[in-house]
């Protein structure tokens, strides 16, 4: 009996993807998931009947999934890796991020260089003492490999020589790490800038001075600040159709202007590919 | 030598301080969600969707996909643990055969369900292209629940007195006739009883649907639409930790619906005991 | 398939029912048959298809070096899994240490000590621990927990001890319900004959009552442990999601279902077949504890 069941959804699934060319599936980047689910929301209800499905599964999920055709588009924190080159991908820009190093308010260090906080990512520096603090064990707070803030943090802060620490404590979410490190004197972590003040919760976190340069909306637009990046939507060949629509509504100022700025992104400007 | 008296007064005492730890953990724990839950629970939270870039607002999607993922199990799951049971109960003699089927049934109940999650993934959402969607978690978790209610329908058979069996023969009715007319009626409320408490675990998995159902926040209306049901909304939000609010409205939403499981299976079993 | 010996209708023999209603019987039972078998083709499917998934790691890589590899780094291709099953190992083992005097005292207690009103209370109380579902035990670790063990372990509280205590709250209600069956299957006489000898209610449970349900008590522990070995979502939540050896209560390790859930959302190739080569190892674990627990009551009859 359950295998009647099983024969009939597969029969009568078969067509379920081909029909439906009012909806957008919008595969990836767990930053970019605030931008894309409030875009959503706004390009539903101007664009009655049609509809947006939005997941956050991780950077590199998204560009998989445009590629294999199971989404229309794929959100990336990252840009493209050489082997994903070759897939056919175009790439439009829509916002610029900035990551923050973040520790607890009540720790007396302000400012790290960028050679500091790669050695105490990498567990070469164990004590707030060696970079001006108190004299605490200093613990990490990692992100998940599927976190594309981590692929971002290792590429510009890691390098390709140094590894991260791997006795850090790993974490699946922005949120939890900065609720960690604003409990906890000792620790040290990092998350989009957007994501620094606090929102919900009255719990503080203190972003540090990288390089001489704070991180501010500014001073990632204009790119002084040193750890930032590009946020990307990668369709499968020159989007059209409600796909063009729905990136066309990203980077329209109604979103820019709003969501973006809302979520602590730093917009693009329309056309800046 | 020690007073048997007193080793028992203290051994006895121990064992009261056992139980006492055991339900003061769950009251610590119901107590906490509820009270942190109950400011953010309103008409308001339940019925409109989330919104915003920290899920503000509502969890109305969540709740019907949720509902509806649960529904559909069951439906499936039902007809064919029923039926199981009553062939282990009523028509199997002891062998092989059925030696095989209990230790199937022991081993699925056992099933990690983690494990169960990536069987789903790799076979209704890959390899039988049903994608994320109702119908793969669906399928996935009336696995789940098969031997629960199997297990709970058998026992429930197995109550039903031998006499009322001989009643029916001896009128000249069939086995089916027998089964389906007198067994079962008589078993129904301990059946439903295991069908509810089934349910509330379905309720409230989470690594099952998180890989054969998706994240995207959807209403879903056809089997084969992808959904968040509300446990991948708490771990998202938990995860997330941004919003906590709407975390720990959705956890105390969450326990107030297994409650309801647990209670109503309870009520039934009172009320219609009839044998 | 042929129904097995016992699905004809009993009634067969005695010619009192037509012979349509002879075939109708008999494909009703074959049907019934057939739904319990389910079971059977369930497990062999779930083992089929994940075994499936996962032989490239034992046929590629290797199934010593996936087994016994001390290195989980998915970045560089190495996938051992030593260090994942010693924190699968150690939380399962912190959580049966904490959780399970917590549970057999319970249902010691609930079959023993407390009066009826009592029991109606406190009984419900622990079957409604069991339905709460994990991913609000992992909230509640994250939340209240966490914190508290940090304070204590030093560092942040993410790691194999937070990851114990929760587990343990969860395993307390299937080993003490459980527990709590096999006691009250002990015959009241024997309690009785004890209690005729001068014992004292401690010496009846300690040398009559425990000893005679012991088999019972080792399968609710063993079903506990099945369940510690495969939770995911409250372990994941709090067990720090560092693949590496033990060092220290409240450093951050990582266990097998943990890392399953952190890297299936991104992984490919190799490293996807090693998490269902995972995967087919939890499910082995759970299926040989189950076969334990067979063996065991076989034992006792």
């Amino acid at each position: 009996m359950l295998c009647a069941v099983l024969l009939l959804g597969a029969g009568g699934c078969s067509g379920s993807r081909s029909g439906n060319s009012k909806q957008v599936i919008v595969t990836g980047s767990t930053t970019i998931l605030p931008i894309a689910e409030q875009a959503r929301e706004g390009f539903e209800s101007a664009n009655s009947g049609t509809s947006v499905l939005v997941s956050g599964l991780g950077s590199s999920a998204g560009i998989e999934a445009v590629a294999a055709g199971t989404s229309d588009i794929g959100t990336s924190s990252r840009d493209l890796k050489e082997e994903e080159e070759g897939l056919g991908l175009i790439d439009t820009p829509i916002a610029f991020d900035g990551i923050a190093v973040i520790v607890n308010p009540d720790n007396p260090v302000k400012q790290l260089t960028l050679d500091q906080l790669r050695d105490i990512f990498a567990g070469k520096i164990t004590n707030w003492s060696e970079v001006g603090g108190a004299d605490l064990k200093i613990d990490l707070v990692n992100r998940d490999e599927a976190s594309g803030t981590r692929e971002a943090f290792k590429k510009i802060v890691m390098g390709d020589d140094a590894h991260f620490d791997k006795y850090a404590v790993v974490l699946p979410g922005t949120g939890q790490v900065r609720d960690v490190v604003a409990r906890t004197p000792s620790a040290v972590g990092y998350i989009s800038v957007g994501f620094v003040e606090p929102r919900f919760t009255a719990t503080a976190v203190k972003a540090l001075v990288i390089d001489g340069v704070t991180p501010s909306e500014e001073t990632v637009a204009d790119k002084t600040y040193p750890i930032a990046r590009t946020l990307h939507f990668f369709t499968k060949g020159e989007p059209s159709g409600l796909t063009k629509e729905f990136v066309d509504y990203v980077l329209s100022d109604e979103v820019q202007n709003g969501v973006v700025v809302d979520a602590g992104f730093v917009p693009v400007k329309e056309g800046s590919e | 030598m020690v007073d048997k008296r007193i080793t028992n007064n203290i051994a006895v005492g121990i064992l009261w301080l056992a139980a006492g730890i055991t339900v003061a953990m769950l009251g610590a724990i119901i107590l906490y969600v509820f009270v942190n839950g109950v400011r953010a629970l309103s008409p308001a939270f339940i019925f409109t969707w989330p919104h915003g870039v920290n899920a503000e607002g509502g969890i109305w999607p969540t709740i019907i996909s949720t509902l509806y993922v649960t529904g559909l199990s069951m439906l499936i799951c039902t007809p064919v643990a029923v039926l199981a049971a009553v062939y282990l109960a009523e028509y199997a003699h002891q062998g092989r055969i059925v030696s095989l089927i209990r230790f199937a049934a022991d081993s699925l109940a056992s099933v990690p369900s983690i494990v169960m999650g990536l069987f789903g993934f790799a076979l209704f959402v890959e390899t039988m292209h049903l994608g994320l969607s109702m119908l793969s978690a669906s399928m996935a978790l009336s696995l789940l629940m098969l031997p629960i209610v199997m297990r709970a329908t058998e026992e429930a058979i197995r109550a039903v007195p031998r006499y009322i069996r001989w009643g029916s023969y001896g009128l000249g009715a069939t086995k089916w006739q027998t089964v389906s007319k007198v067994v079962l009626p008589a078993a129904t409320p301990r059946i439903i009883t295991g069908i509810v408490l089934a349910t509330g675990r379905a309720v409230g998995e989470t690594a099952v649907v998180f890989y054969t159902m998706g994240q995207a926040i959807n209403l879903p209306i056809s089997p084969l639409q992808s959904g968040r049901p509300m446990t991948v909304h708490l771990y998202l939000l938990a995860v997330e930790g941004i919003n906590l609010p709407a975390a720990y409205g959705t956890a105390l939403l969450l326990m107030i619906m297994i409650l309801g499981f647990n209670l109503s299976s309870r009520w039934i079993l009172k009320h219609y005991r009839k044998v | 398939m042929t129904p097995p010996d016992g699905v004809k209708p009993s009634t067969g023999e005695l010619q009192m029912v037509s012979r349509q209603t002879q075939i109708k019987e008999g494909l009703l039972a074959t049907l019934f048959f057939l739904c319990a078998f389910v079971a059977v083709l369930a497990v062999a499917l779930i083992f089929a298809f994940v075994g499936f998934k996962a032989s490239p790691i034992v046929r590629e890589y290797g199934i010593s070096k996936f087994l016994l590899g001390t290195e989980w780094v998915s970045s560089d291709e190495k996938f051992g899994i030593l260090p994942l099953m010693q924190g699968s190992f150690i939380v399962t083992l912190g959580a049966l240490v904490l959780g399970t005097p917590l549970a057999v005292g319970t249902a010691v207690f609930l079959s023993e000590i407390a009066t009826p009103m009592i029991r109606k209370i406190v009984r419900p109380a622990v079957e409604l621990l069991a339905g709460i579902p994990s991913v609000v035990y992992g909230f509640f670790g994250v939340i209240v927990l966490r914190p508290i063990v940090g304070q204590i372990t030093g560092g942040v509280g993410f790691g194999p001890a937070s990851a114990a205590i929760i587990l343990a709250i969860m395993i307390v209600p299937t080993i003490a319900a459980l527990s709590e069956d096999a006691l009250g299957s002990i015959p009241m006489g024997i309690r009785e004959a004890s209690f005729a000898m001068g014992a004292t209610q401690w010496q009846t449970i300690y040398k009559v009552v425990v000893p005679a349900a012991k088999i019972g008590i080792v399968d609710a522990i063993i079903l506990g442990m099945g369940r510690a070995v495969g939770e995911t979502m409250a372990v994941l939540m709090l067990v720090g999601g560092a693949p590496v050896f033990f060092h220290g209560m409240g450093g951050p390790m990582a266990t097998l279902t943990s890392q399953i859930v952190m890297d299936m959302g991104y992984s490919t190739g190799t490293h996807r077949t090693a998490l269902f080569g995972m995967a087919a190892l939890l499910f082995l674990i759970s299926m040989g504890l189950v076969l334990a627990v067979r063996l065991m009551s076989r034992l006792r009859d």
